[in-house]
């Protein structure tokens, strides 16, 4: 009797943990999907604002992992 | 006492369970997306084989799939095989524009689900899901995932297993 309360117990905390729960299901990321929640809503205005990073930086290729940004390349 | 705890804890988690290949559609009472007077029900649907696709014009794997839909409805008198759309978008208005550019003879029977009644029932894992159900309303197939070529042919070859033509 015992072990099944035991086993209720753990069924009914771990439905805590559901991902119905904890997770935007898939039908439900309109919101997401919409331009304005990428990184880099508009592409030609995310290349103007790292070509001035770069200015203003005095550096090359420091605004990715890519280069060290040391401006010596 | 221990029987009537298993058999409810059992009868629990088959609540939570979500309908796969072999069970019965979900029962839907829906209004037509482009005159939101008019109800589909799921029962009128009995007699034929259905494609019921649960989309969303925000989805991109839904905008690619669309065109081979319409190419495909074309190809089967809709007494015989019927690609059922059920739009999620938040404004119906949505879904009209995009359905506009892909379907612009109306071929695809297309209905609106404010509510997302329909993905969640089927408990969907991914956008789009499509679920190919045979005369009798049950399911025979799922498909997660937006469909390609390849898919598309396998799906005709089920229809036609289906048929028995």
């Amino acid at each position: 009797m015992k072990s099944l309360y035991f086993i209720l117990g753990v069924v009914l905390f771990l439905s805590g943990c559901s991902e119905h729960l904890v997770r935007v299901m898939p039908y439900e990321k309109e919101y997401f999907a919409q331009d304005k929640m990428s990184l880099s809503p508009i592409g030609e205005r995310a290349e103007q604002e790292g070509h001035i990073f770069l200015i203003r930086e005095a550096s090359a290729g420091g605004d990715s992992s890519f280069q060290g940004g040391c401006g010596c390349r | 006492m221990k029987k009537l705890l298993l058999i409810t804890l059992l009868l629990t988690l088959n609540l939570f369970a979500a309908p796969r290949v072999g069970d019965s559609e979900v029962a839907f009472t829906l209004p037509n997306l482009y005159n939101e007077s008019t109800n589909l029900t799921s029962s009128s649907l009995r007699g034929k084989i259905v494609l019921l696709n649960l989309w969303a014009s925000w989805c991109s794997g839904c905008q690619e799939e669309m065109p081979l839909f319409v190419n495909l409805q074309k190809e089967y008198p809709k007494e015989q095989f019927e690609i059922v759309l059920s739009s999620i978008d938040s404004e119906s208005s949505f879904a009209k524009e995009f359905l506009a550019t892909v379907d612009k003879q109306k071929v695809l029977t297309s209905l609106y689900d404010e509510s997302k009644s329909l993905p969640k029932a089927y408990r969907c894992p991914g956008m789009p899901s499509s679920f190919l159900i045979d005369k009798n309303g049950k399911i025979v197939d799922v498909y997660i995932g937006s469909l390609d070529d390849v898919a598309i042919e396998k799906l005709k070859a089920k229809i036609a297993e289906l048929t028995g033509k």
